[in-house]
């Protein structure tokens, strides 16, 4: 879409909006609660979708965060002002939820849909017991009265203040590390995100709205009860509304919601005795030849519709296309060469986005030029097991900064594990790990990866649905020197360019080949801006000219100042670019020293090629 | 108290016979149905309406409605779920696609039910003698969906330990692709177990249908029963929902003798969620 339509769409969404809120003027009281029926469905859905769009979370509970929303309006009203009680209505649902999130949000999958739903049921179960035994009436009175027309216009503010919410934290950098989460967290995790505090934060904004909208939509009843409440039919169709739409459109689920009621206002009209028939139907339909939703298929027609045009209208009224020019990029390696003599600057973050981005309270971030003398990374008397399995036992070793240090050994010798300890993926059951100084056992992953040590992983993980650049640009917003993703996106392609993927900076993550992941996941992990790089066997499955250019890029990362761990198998690798080559043997260390050194040892060769070549 | 118990006891075994066959669908094939308590009102009908229309023994009605359940569970794996499991990109994808479509079974069953044999809550007569037992007396017909979920969550059990069948089920449930790997057919398999599952919960209806009337639309309150056994016991794991099953019924009926009746059902889900707390594997699952 070019930059006029963007406009053109923009002053049409205003002046919709603008007759929408003029209407009630003119319209019957049916058209004025029609309009509130649409309005808190926009505002729902909109708000269900801004946290289980990206993370795929499948959450029952938005009956449970309406009706907290409606019961703070019922009792609270008898004594406070009705802005208060909207206010309180937002906060109780925000901290609800945040107790919620931070209890629950590890639970994946089907188990989440689950504990949603039965906590949906609990507090109706609970509020009916408490209603009918402790107050003994089961109806609870709103005693104001609101006129409908200003819970229209209520309730319209509250869609738009959704729908237009939900797109802006889509282009800021809680919206991609949101997409990020859900597409692997543990690539968020390692490249320096919160999760826990992203997720928790998001879950509790979308209920925060929730309990606002329930609020406003208590004022319509005279009274309210459990089942009006925590009745399970909102988390329903919020979530079919959502579904419908497009849950990872910011204007999906408004289009879902609308269509919707109008489908079930239209069924129980034409087919009153089939209508849960025809609903269900209607959901198969969007199993099957929707998935994903409305609003991409509605973005594909317009693509279609503004490419048929510009073929046209001629080349001339076509958008410049927004790669970045050989020369540009090129000129971005220079600076990203320079970058890391950069002191470390803080950039002028939001203060809510700084609060997702601060390093944790054990670790003080070095950032500077160039290797410290010694030590980068200690490790000492490491030692983890898995049930009667040993994997690293004993373990110690240093990694000299400014070096390239090889960790090998025959596979299960535990080298991936003691990655693992290092960048907090696992705890260890004893032992120390020192960063310059700081003991970094026990913190967390994102933290590791904000104290500047990346990592790539054995088994690739490219975000499957991101573009290349998207996951790079992923590293650069959440690594140690946090951007804007303005900024991120120029510096991705610098980044891109060199290791090779300049030219495939839009394919999605899933369409890239094995080699070309690996030189995603590289670029990711410079993205960070690490002082360590942790290389978990990146050059396995190279050809011969591959290779020698994986070994000419981790030389060029080296010289530029970054210490390297580097786990493999590929011993020309080992002898080309190790200094220092740690040994390890069913978790123990058997050898350390130079690579011909320990190339050479018995020991090395004997767990390599067994006792008997060994002796030969 | 012992008769508290005791009635705990019985209400749990008629929850673990309930959740058997969810077991089998979402435990081991990995399905969550929701539409799985459809099936079980099917065998409560059929055997409402063996009793009703034809003055036949309604337990005569699963001759019908177990092959049929057997049937369109089948129908339903290979034909609506497949081309999800084919299609899905990760497990999450998935997971939100049967939900959505097993959602849209549960509402057309469900219509069809109500269209064609009305909302009314329909109940009948059927064992319901008292039998004495020590200073309590249960009724026959809740003895009798005791008796069938011990004796069938017995049998299951010994299938899937001892039966070529059953280990290729276990190993499918741990790790399908490895499974596939070792030649087993994991998809007729896994269609196989989900319409198991169907058959299964066609009995339970029937057998909890001469005790406690059914209505078109009680369907979901079973699949929810049923889901929340499993879960508390241990997906894939049939001596866990048994014993899940015993845990919850005992616990409402004391919970509801101690502190109110009205609170039976916040007490299920109150456990629900403390186990997805503490122990989301479930209880009893291993390790």
């Amino acid at each position: 879409m070019g930059d006029r339509a963007k406009q053109l769409l923009f002053l049409a969404a205003t002046i919709g909006v603008a007759i929408l809120a003029a209407l009630p003027l003119g319209l019957s009281a049916y058209g004025v609660s029609t309009g509130i029926v649409y309005f808190a469905n926009v505002a729902l859905a909109t708000a269900w979708a801004l946290f289980s769009g990206p993370t795929r979370y499948i959450s029952l509970a938005t009956a449970a965060f309406v009706g907290v929303g409606m019961y703070t309006v019922a009792f609270a009203h008898v004594s406070l002002n009705l802005a208060v009680c909207l206010a309180l209505a937002a906060i109780v649902g925000f901290l609800f939820a945040l107790v919620v999130g931070l209890s629950t949000l590890r639970l994946r999958g089907v188990y989440f849909v689950i504990f949603t739903f039965g906590l949906t049921e609990l507090m109706r179960q609970v509020s009916s017991w408490y209603e009918i035994n402790i107050t003994h009436k089961l109806n609870r009175f709103i005693t104001i009265s609101i006129d409908s027309i200003v819970i229209y216009e209520m309730l319209l503010v509250l869609a738009v203040v959704a729908v237009v919410g939900s797109w802006y934290v889509s282009t800021t950098r809680l919206g991609h590390a949101l997409r990020a989460i859900g597409e692997d967290e543990t690539v968020a995790r390692h490249t320096g995100i919160d999760v826990t505090w992203v997720k928790v934060l998001v879950f509790a904004i979308a209920a925060s709205m929730m309990s606002l909208v329930g609020g406003v939509y208590a004022l319509r009843y005279p009274s309210i009860d459990p089942t009006v409440g925590f009745g399970n039919a909102w988390s329903f169709q919020v979530l079919i509304a959502a579904l419908l739409g497009g849950p990872r459109r910011p204007w999906g689920p408004a289009i879902g919601a609308i269509l919707l009621v109008l489908l079930s206002d239209f069924l129980v009209g034409a087919f009153s005795r089939y209508f849960t028939i025809a609903l269900g139907i209607c959901f198969l339909v969007i199993v099957y030849f929707i998935p994903g939703g409305l609003a991409p298929r509605i973005e594909q027609l317009f693509g279609m519709l503004a490419r048929a045009r510009r073929a046209a209208g001629g080349a001339s009224g076509a958008a410049a296309p927004r790669e970045p020019s050989k020369d540009a990029a090129k000129a971005d390696i220079e600076t990203g060469a320079k970058m890391r003599a950069v002191p470390h600057r803080r950039s002028a973050l939001h203060p809510l986005m700084r609060r997702l981005t601060r390093s944790g309270p054990r670790l003080v971030v070095r950032h500077g030029a160039g290797p410290p003398p010694g030590a980068m990374l200690s490790v000492h008397g490491l030692r983890k097991a898995f049930g009667g399995l040993v994997a690293v036992r004993d373990l110690s070793f240093d990694i000299p900064a400014g070096g390239i240090t090889g960790l090998i050994g025959p596979n299960g010798s535990g080298k991936t594990t003691v990655l693992h300890l290092i960048t907090g993926e696992l705890p260890p059951d004893a032992g120390s790990i020192v960063l310059q100084g700081d003991e970094i056992i026990g913190v967390r992953s994102f933290e590791i990866c904000r104290a500047r040590i990346a990592r790539t992983f054995q088994l690739v993980r490219v975000l499957p649905g991101a573009t290349t650049r998207e996951n790079v640009m992923l590293g650069r917003m959440f690594g140690s020197d946090p951007t804007d993703p303005a900024t991120a996106l120029t510096e991705a392609d610098a980044l891109l360019d060199r290791v090779g993927l300049a030219d495939r900076a839009q394919l999605i993550g899933s369409q890239l080949t094995y080699i070309d992941q690996k030189r995603v996941e590289l670029a990711r992990a410079l993205a960070t801006r690490p002082q360590l790089l942790l290389l978990d066997e990146w050059l396995a499955g190279l050809n011969p000219t591959e290779l020698k250019i994986g070994i000419d890029l981790i030389r060029r990362i080296q010289r530029e100042g970054i210490t390297v761990l580097m786990v493999e198998h590929v011993m020309e690798a080992i002898r080309a670019l190790c200094g220092h080559v740690v040994v390890m043997n069913a978790g123990m260390k058997i050898a350390e020293g130079t690579a011909a050194e320990v190339l050479s040892d018995p020991k090395v060769t004997q767990v390599y090629l067994g006792e008997d070549d060994a002796a030969a | 108290m012992f008769e508290v118990v005791l009635n705990g006891l019985v209400l749990g075994g008629m929850y673990g016979l309930i959740a058997l066959g969810l077991n089998l669908q979402y435990g081991i094939a990995r399905m969550l149905n929701l539409s799985y308590g459809e099936f079980f009102t099917a065998g409560a009908f059929s055997s409402f309406f063996a009793i009703t229309l034809y003055h036949l023994n309604p337990l005569l009605g699963l001759v019908v409605s177990v092959p049929a359940s057997f049937a369109a569970n089948w129908v339903i794996y290979r034909f609506l779920l497949l081309p999800l499991i084919r299609r899905a990109p990760n497990r999450d994808a998935l997971d939100g696609d049967v939900v959505l479509c097993t959602f849209g079974l549960l509402f057309v069953f469900q219509g069809f039910e109500q269209v064609y044999w009305g909302g009314n809550v329909r109940g009948y007569y059927f064992l319901s003698f008292p039998v004495h037992f020590f200073a309590a007396s249960l009724p026959a017909n809740r003895l009798l969906a005791f008796a069938a979920a011990m004796v069938l969550g017995g049998i299951l059990i010994l299938v899937l330990r001892k039966t070529r069948f059953g280990r290729a089920l276990r190993a499918i449930a741990i790790d399908p692709i490895a499974a596939g790997l070792s030649g087993i057919n994991v998809l007729n398999l896994l269609a196989l177990a989900f319409a198991l599952g169907g058959a299964m919960v066609a009995i339970s209806g029937a057998l909890v249908s001469t005790f406690i009337a059914s209505s078109a639309s009680s369907g979901i309150v079973y699949t929810l029963k049923a889901l929340i056994v499993i879960i508390v016991g241990g997906p894939g794991r049939m001596a866990g929902a048994i014993a899940a099953g015993l845990l919850l019924g005992v616990a409402e009926q004391v919970g509801g003798y101690l502190v109110d009746p009205g609170l039976t059902l916040a007490i299920n889900y109150a456990i629900l969620i403390l186990v997805l707390l503490i122990k989301p594997t479930g209880l009893f699952a291993r390790g």
